[in-house]
């Protein structure tokens, strides 16, 4: 039964204009959050100044829904891609930029203090041991983001219905097709899965030597 | 060599305001070329910041620190040190820990790898290059660390309790790798330890010190004859030296 | 005093890592003064880029809390938080009910775990938001929706928690207690459950969190009535002003909520350093 309900979602071709356009939001929104996040979490990893000053301001943004702020960005941006990319960067850069310095900060302090007694510049310090060992802590960030980032890209969509999926799912529950309804939701529900479960296996890779320290 | 005159370090403790915590006091002494010195002492009275101050990893207040008539103002290529938890990159396999002092310091790759393979055989872990610091025991990861400071040729070894995270079987069968390899080639080496039966084992000189503030209490012979194998442990030599580090250690306990 | 000697480069130390983001947490009266002035420095950009630049997105930090004000003396929303706070409540209550008992549960019993430790793993790594078109579905533009939203944030964080917490309990803890003849319901009450309260308080926390996140997101898509509705209704009417006042009164609920389950926190695991 899900299986004759998919191939009738996936041979409807707005089902894929729409995944389309979703999706651009997505990937927009959570390459600038990666950029975004790892940027800010690297610089307050290493100036503790900086640390202290973003401190509460990273505390406010992790305990805060961002949804209320939606009406805000409309206001400012209006309905277009610009909106909707920059709201999936307020639902997930924050989450980077936090594991991101955890992972800097982390960093056992007798293998800085190895590098310096082998006479390492700060730099090559940055590049050989911090750098590397804050990777598990970024992945997992980078995971964490993926997954917010899935949030904002569905609060967008259901809430800015003029486009994308979320106008596919106005338009089938507007024709009482719920049946289409429930298929496009579990798309979304099964896109989401792979990208994260695709995530997770990138972040195993890279970071298997390392317990998991991650935060949200 | 290594000379040390009137060395003092104090600790700024951060939430006090007033004063800090001295934990060195007119340090004085010397390690001769390719002496081996030990120096034991109870908590508190400064031999790591003592070996830290001689890597140069942390600056001191007063006094003067000269290797071979130069000033310590920094880590430098004639010293290199072996750490008590390894200090492993638990991300980089034994080859490229191995060779992480080498390529620090602007070796090219090609020959930090040869030199590194053939300290790792050095060491007895030929064979496990490619392996991960944490499919290693104890006691090979500290041979690696041992490897790693050894690859950078240093004429100087800082060791700072490097046996005391592992058992004391693994602690035995060390010690006996380090005192082969100090054989072949005779290093200046200052080596902190927590054992008696450790001091008096490794070294030409041990080194007593006293807590609060860090104090030189003593320079002590060892008539040992070098090599040392395991029976010396039984010599009535051996034994008066450690009985006498024992009764000064005690005194301090109780102090 | 201490004299400075030449700092070569090297010597330059980095401080210990240290690393708190609650606003809650215990520290140094001159550590929170230095955040707080940091919060007061954005409240005065804030205020000046609002008077500076006019935007109709950005009034002033002084206007958004002139605004809050009214809407206490007036009561004007109160019909609409008293509205959400009900279904945060009442959300959060069967959170805590599921949470907590199907933690214990899959904590306890290994075989239980392995049965269903994948269904809350995905549910838990899934943004949770996506249900929210079902239970529309399922319940049409109801309270029911609504909170079935908010369990679904807040459920899974306290199940993973509450599992590893009572995983993590001392196992020579319960192995004494057997020593001593007591029995399964026993060691229960006496050693798992005051030795996991910690970790499983750490997901309480958590799950609040997310309850007070499920609560807002699902009321901005789903219903006419709480905040999330109100936050939508100035949007539209384009008054930034009480939208960025509505934010704020979700900030606090979020704080204040917070708050409460650390006061909890503490009255019942100050053992636990």
């Amino acid at each position: 039964m899900v299986a004759g309900l998919f191939r009738l979602l996936l041979s409807e071709p707005r089902f894929w204009e729409a995944l389309y356009v979703s999706n651009q939001a997505l990937i927009l929104g959570y390459a600038f959050s990666v950029v975004v996040g790892i940027s800010l979490g690297l610089i307050a990893g290493r100036f503790h100044w900086m640390d202290r000053l973003l401190n509460p301001y990273v505390g406010v943004l992790l305990a805060m829904p961002v949804a209320p702020l939606i009406p805000i960005v409309i206001i400012a941006l209006g309905l277009g891609l610009a909106a909707r990319v920059f709201i999936v960067v307020l639902f997930a850069f924050v989450f980077i930029t936090v594991n991101t310095r955890a992972g800097v900060r982390g960093v056992e302090p007798s293998l800085i203090e190895m590098a310096k007694s082998f006479g390492a510049s700060e730099g090559q310090i940055w590049r050989r041991i911090v750098l590397p060992g804050a990777m598990p802590a970024i992945f997992a960030g980078m995971r964490i983001g993926l997954g917010r980032s899935i949030t904002g890209m569905v609060m967008v969509e259901l809430l800015l219905v003029a486009s994308g999926l979320g106008r596919l799912l106005l338009e089938f529950s507007g024709r009482m097709q719920s049946d289409l309804v429930f298929a496009t939701v579990l798309a979304v529900i099964i896109e989401a899965l792979v990208l994260l479960t695709a995530m997770q296996a990138i972040e195993r890779r890279i970071a298997g030597w390392a317990p998991d320290i991650s935060i949200g | 060599m290594i000379r040390v005159r009137g060395l003092s370090k104090e600790f700024a403790t951060s939430d006090n305001g007033g004063g800090g915590v001295l934990a060195l006091s007119n340090i004085d002494f010397e390690v001769r070329d390719n002496e081996f010195i030990t120096v034991i002492g109870p908590s508190g009275c400064g031999k790591t910041t003592l070996l830290r101050i001689i890597a140069g990893l942390i600056p001191y207040d007063q006094g003067e620190v000269t290797i071979y008539g130069r000033p310590v103002t920094g880590p430098g290529p004639e010293r290199a040190m072996v750490f008590q938890n390894f200090a492993l990159m638990p991300w980089a396999d034994i080859m490229t820990n191995v060779s992480f002092g080498l390529e620090i310091r602007g070796t090219p790759k090609e020959q930090s790898r040869a030199t590194a393979k053939e300290l790792i055989k050095l060491v007895g872990l030929e064979g496990f290059e490619q392996r991960l610091p944490k499919e290693l025991s104890g006691g090979m990861q500290q041979r690696v660390g041992l490897a790693r400071a050894l690859a950078v040729n240093p004429q100087i070894l800082l060791m700072d309790e490097p046996f005391g995270s592992v058992d004391e079987q693994t602690r035995r069968l060390l010690q006996e790798v380090l005192l082969s390899l100090w054989e072949r080639e005779r290093k200046t080496v200052v080596f902190i330890t927590h054992s008696m039966d450790e001091a008096v084992m490794l070294g030409d000189r041990v080194m007593l010190m006293t807590p609060r503030p860090g104090r030189v209490k003593e320079m002590i012979d060892i008539p040992l004859n070098r090599p040392r194998l395991r029976e010396v442990e039984k010599s009535s030599t051996f034994l008066e030296v450690k009985e006498y580090l024992w009764e000064n250690l005690k005194a301090m306990q109780l102090e | 005093m201490k004299q400075e000697t030449a700092a070569h480069p090297a010597f330059k130390s980095r401080g210990a890592p240290r690393f708190n983001f609650s606003l809650g947490l215990r520290r140094s009266a001159r550590e929170n003064g230095l955040e707080i002035l940091a919060l007061l420095g954005g409240a005065a950009i804030w205020e000046a880029l609002g008077w500076g630049l006019g935007l109709q997105w950005l009034p002033p930090f002084s206007r958004v809390m002139e605004t809050l004000w009214q809407f206490v003396r007036s009561g004007a929303i109160l019909a609409n938080l008293g509205s959400s706070l009900w279904g945060l409540v009442v959300g959060f209550g069967l959170s805590l009910a599921f949470g907590l008992v199907l933690g214990a549960l899959m904590g306890r019993y290994r075989s239980i775990e392995r049965a269903l430790d994948i269904y809350v793993h995905a549910l838990f790594v899934c943004p949770s938001i996506v249900f929210a078109p079902i239970f529309f579905a399922i319940f049409g533009l109801s309270d029911a929706a609504r909170i079935a939203i908010i369990v679904v944030y807040s459920t899974f964080v306290i199940v993973i928690n509450t599992t590893a917490a009572i995983r993590t309990v001392d196992p020579s803890l319960v192995e004494m207690a057997r020593s001593f003849g007591c029995r399964e319901h026993q060691i229960f009450t006496r050693i798992l459950l005051p030795a996991s309260l910690p970790l499983v308080f750490a997901g309480i926390r958590l799950g609040m969190g997310r309850a007070v996140k499920g609560m807002i997101n699902g009321e901005m898509l789903i219903a006419f009535v709480g905040l999330g509705a109100l936050a939508q209704r100035y949007g539209a009417q384009f008054d930034a002003t009480k939208v960025f006042a509505i934010a704020m009164v979700v900030l606090i609920i979020g704080l204040v909520s917070n708050w409460l389950v650390q006061m909890l926190d503490q009255r019942f695991t100050s053992w636990a350093n």
